[in-house]
């Protein structure tokens, strides 16, 4: 008996429905089927082509790509033959990419495009790189790099390879055992250089086993008729979760939006049923609802803010009754149904979701009851590369807003007694970082509690609410500890803001760097007839400025003094993982804002200037 | 298709075939079939002279389609369309008429022998007509095209054998299928009327015609007819033929014309040289512009309308009491009803330049990007 392995799942489907479709690409206005048994074979010759190239088990194959059918093919081949994928995100930049390189170690790389090929020709000291297979060979013909690859060589030499040494890939994986590892997950890195974390075969297998079998996160369980979008970096841990793993486990069919721009577009064509998204999406999509309906005609409006206005009231019922519909909301729902909410979440492409989730980062709630008002089944997870993603999760019917949900059935979590920090305990929590046993030693106790970093509470005994990460909590000049987190999110909730940076460790007082929505604010510009040329110049507009200060103001009015963001400043420019202020999932690295804005954080606490709240 | 091809999704193409169907979606599939419907079902619901009119729309959108291809799709101004349709008329009496009357007369009185030939005939001419087509465009083809009216008018005053000469004219073409009458009441065991056999008739020969235009749009020929009308230079450097394509685009249109030609007088049985002036081609060319250029449904409805401007005028002095209905008094309702002509040409051009489609399309997009505005 062999060990069941994302690969064993994709070869079993293939036999059993040969000809579901287990994802799509979408190429030229078409979305291009890929069936079960075209997977399977593809895996096989990639699996085959690995094995030409001499990588053994334990080997690392890297890939640097958008998401797309050929992200999963290496990556299930990879893990087939026993070796290590590691994800790089597509917006890396050359230094980090060559930092991960040579850190993991990678025998064999793909490279989406002239892009990337640049990037990871441009790394030097990486004596293991011994293939570097590009997809789009677009501008890349007077490369002669000895190296180099086209994806359709890399086929036929596994078509070769498969024809001399027929069942070499399937005896790799009938011999996989639970303890491999299949791959490194790089954290994000907020603080420091980026570390991999080893997620094995048996963390894979156990976090399937819980979300699929042990607690199906959705009811119905996740199956072949449900359709997911596949847009976030692949090689974070929750889309790889989504995308690859539930695609082998539940059978779900996965569709490779655009890029991440045409993910609106791309989300009213497929229009999945089971959705996840980060907050700044959620965000983004409610900010765009808002903008769209503002700018419709004003009869549209008015019935618009009409069912609106019912759905705020639907969503505080719903957010009371932890999502349970009760008879009057079902009707009320079902009226609103057919007048409004139907035509809104189609164009929104949330028609058909049964099961929307939010997980990666905080989330105001206020957003997550937009959309539960309007009918979308909003559940908050909660989780980390470390534990493959397993910690606690809000589920159908029993939602607490605010909180990050319940344990999973077979799981332990618990506070830590002194700091309050959560600690979770299963066999999903994570082999190790790479090379790097003093950080493994610090992150995983030696009774195998995993501290995640992250301070919380309990919500009545059964759901876990986040305060923050342990670091980032402030202790202000007067000794009391603030979540700049909640603050911050409470600010986000807003469609104007995008980013806000809550400062005052060590402080009197509270204040924040606020970074406009330039969709939005432009909007709303425009409908007050204000020219501006930049977003620097918009955000320092007075009226901008008053605009902002009505929504800290309102989020002021929510908290208690030492809460309350005394004063704030606008940040000149969007934050950008580029300028390395924001890591590559988009969050906030503090000790680089501290340092490029110091002058503006400084000029707020120069005690009694202009443009106190 | 594979297994598991998700329901409901209409905007999910997985294959080019999808997005080119003729009904790409369930909404159009359902809209279409009760247009149809009601359509079948007019003939039961509505008055003889009402169905008379209807029934001269359904053959005046038959010609008008064939307009809005040469025009409308390919972007070939034609003013010569009255002529096509002329040649349509008198193939089909001649074929279809008396050996031994006083004109001359074929015999043949299998109707879709007669149709097919009025089309032929007329495309013909059109094919003939094209290769000037290439040589010229925009104000000059317009003004040959003119040129192709009047000698139309000329040969059918003159040809009296044919014509039955001006003022005079000749006997239409009788349709009989299976041994219906068309044109004869309670011909048929179930004893409906001339009016309701014909309008059916049209409906039917209608709708083929409208479906084999939409096919033609819709195919490697509509997509190059397209390109010529966009920018003819820009479509040859692509690799469009053009001067095959413009001949295509002529004949197509003439065939279309020869048809409703054939048609046009089923119901009043007599037509003269007369009805083949330049005022049937403006109409033709205001159907195409009230309609919706390049459109197919459009022209259904600028047809519709423009058939059932007589009718409107002729309501109208019940309410506007300066308007006579008695032809010896000024202003009268046929007076109006030709000013219309110029007003509702000039007035679609000038404030709904994509015609009565144009009207559809904006109603359309309000509910379908409802409830944002895009």
């Amino acid at each position: 008996m062999s060990t069941r392995t994302v690969v064993t799942r994709i070869r079993d489907r293939a036999r059993s429905t040969p000809k579901g479709v287990a994802m799509r690409e979408k190429r030229l206005g078409i979305w291009h089927e890929i069936t079960w048994s075209d997977y399977w074979d593809s895996v096989l010759d990639v699996g085959h082509a690995l094995l030409a190239l001499g990588v053994r088990p334990g080997d690392r194959v890297s890939v640097q790509s958008e998401n797309r059918p050929e992200w999963l093919f290496l990556d299930i081949a990879a893990v087939a033959v026993r070796a290590i994928t590691v994800g790089l995100y597509p917006t890396n930049p050359t230094a980090e990419t060559a930092y991960l390189l040579s850190h993991s170690g990678s025998c064999v790389h793909l490279a989406e495009d002239q892009e990337q090929v640049d990037k990871a020709l441009g790394v030097e000291d990486v004596p293991r790189l011994r293939r570097i297979v590009y997809v789009d060979p677009r501008g890349l013909s007077p490369y002669d790099d000895p190296r180099l690859m086209t994806w359709t060589r890399l086929l036929e030499l596994g078509r070769e390879h498969r024809a001399a040494h027929p069942g070499a890939v399937e005896a790799l994986v009938d011999a996989a055992e639970p303890d491999d590892v299949m791959t490194l997950v790089y954290t994000s890195g907020t603080t420091g250089p980026p570390k991999g974390a080893m997620l094995t075969i048996g963390n894979a297998e156990f976090a399937l086993e819980t979300v699929l079998e042990r607690s199906p996160f959705a009811d119905p369980p996740p199956g072949p008729r449900d359709l997911t979008l596949s847009y976030l970096p692949l090689c974070h841990v929750a889309e790889r979760v989504l995308t690859t793993w539930y695609n082998a486990g539940a059978g779900t069919q996965v569709n490779f939006a655009e890029s991440i721009e045409t993910v609106p577009q791309n989300l009213r064509e497929v229009q999945p049923s089971l959705f996840f998204a980060v907050p700044r999406i959620w965000e983004k999509l409610l900010a765009t609802t808002r903008i769209k309906l503002d700018s419709a005609t004003w009869v549209k409006r008015r019935y618009a803010a009409f069912w609106l206005r019912r759905a705020e009231r639907l969503g505080a019922r719903l957010a009371a009754t932890g999502g349970r519909h009760t008879i009057g909301t079902r009707l009320a729902y079902a009226v609103g149904w057919v007048l409004f909410y139907r035509a809104l979440r189609d164009r929104l492409g949330l028609r058909r979701v049964r099961h929307a989730s939010s997980g990666a980062a905080p989330i105001a709630p206020e957003v997550l009851q937009f959309f539960m008002g309007i009918g979308v089944p909003m559940h908050e997870l909660y989780g980390m590369t470390e534990n493959t993603a397993i910690a606690t999760a809000n589920r159908p019917g029993r939602v607490r807003l605010g909180t990050v949900g319940e344990i999973h059935d077979g799981t332990e979590v618990r506070l830590d007694d002194e700091t309050g920090e959560i600690l979770t305990r299963h066999p999903a929590v994570f082999a190790g970082y790479w090379q790097d046993p003093e950080a493994t030693e610090r992150t995983i106790g030696a009774d195998g509690w995993l501290h995640t970093g992250d301070v919380g509470e309990w919500v009545d005994g059964t759901h876990l609410r986040i305060t923050d990460r342990m670091k980032d909590i402030i202790i202000t000049a007067g000794g009391k500890n603030v979540a700049p987190s909640e603050i911050e999110n409470a600010l986000k909730a807003s469609p104007f803001v995008k980013e806000a940076v809550v400062v005052g460790d060590g402080r009197k007082y509270l204040t924040a760097l606020i970074g406009i929505e330039l969709d939005t604010v432009g909007a709303w510009a425009q409908q007050q007839r204000l020219a501006f040329t930049t977003y620097r110049d918009l955000s320092e507009k007075t009226e901008v400025r008053a605009l902002v200060q009505g929504v800290v103001d309102d989020v002021n009015s929510r908290h208690n003094p030492v809460e309350q963001i005394k004063h704030f400043r606008m940040l000149p420019k969007e934050l950008d993982h580029e300028d390395g202020e924001l890591t590559a999932t988009q969050k906030v690295k503090r000790s680089a804002i501290d340092a490029m804005f110091h002058d503006l954080v400084e000029e707020m606490y120069v005690g009694g200037r202009e443009g106190a709240a | 298709m594979t297994i598991g091809t998700p329901w409901g999704r209409p905007e999910l193409y997985t294959d080019y075939k999808q997005d080119m169907a003729l009904l790409n979606t369930r909404a159009k599939t359902l809209g279409v079939a009760a247009i149809l419907v009601v359509a079948a079902l007019l003939p039961l619901l509505v008055a003889d002279d009402l169905l008379v009119i209807l029934g001269g729309g359904l053959v005046l959108a038959i010609g008008a389609l064939g307009l809005n291809l040469v025009t409308g799709y390919a972007g070939q101004v034609s003013l010569g369309h009255a002529f096509f349709v002329g040649v349509g008329a008198y193939t089909a009496a001649v074929m279809a008429g008396d050996p031994d009357g006083r004109y001359l007369g074929l015999g043949i009185d299998f109707m879709p022998l007669w149709l097919l030939g009025a089309g032929l005939i007329a495309a013909l001419f059109g094919a003939l007509v094209a290769p000037l087509a290439t040589r010229l465009r925009g104000l000059y083809l317009a003004i040959v095209t003119l040129g192709l009216v009047f000698i139309g008018q000329y040969l059918f005053f003159e040809w009296n054998d044919l014509s039955g000469g001006p003022q005079v004219g000749r006997e239409a073409a009788k349709p009989e299928l299976f041994g219906i009458e068309f044109t004869v009441d309670n011909g048929f065991k179930g004893g409906w009327t001339e009016e309701q056999k014909l309008f059916w008739l049209f409906l039917a020969v209608l709708v083929i015609a409208a479906v084999a235009a939409r096919n033609v749009a819709r195919s490697r020929i509509g997509r190059a007819f397209a390109a010529i009308r966009d920018r003819d230079v820009a479509a040859g450097v692509m690799g469009v033929n053009l001067t095959h394509y413009k001949v295509i685009a002529f004949t197509l249109s003439s065939f279309y014309a020869g048809v409703a030609g054939a048609l046009m007088y089923s119901a009043s049985g007599h037509f003269t040289p007369e009805s083949f002036s330049l005022l049937m081609s403006v109409q033709f060319i205001a159907i195409v512009l009230i309609g919706g250029v390049a459109t197919v449904s459009g022209t259904i409805m600028g047809a519709l309308l423009i058939a059932l401007l007589p009718r409107i005028a002729g309501e109208l002095p019940a309410f506007v009491p300066f308007l006579s209905s008695s032809a010896s008094e000024h202003p009268n309702v046929f007076e109006f009803e030709q000013v219309m002509y110029g007003v509702l040409i000039v007035a679609f051009l000038l404030f709904e330049p994509r015609g009565l489609f144009g009207i559809w399309h904006r109603v359309r997009t309000y509910w379908k990007s409802f409830p944002f505005s895009y």
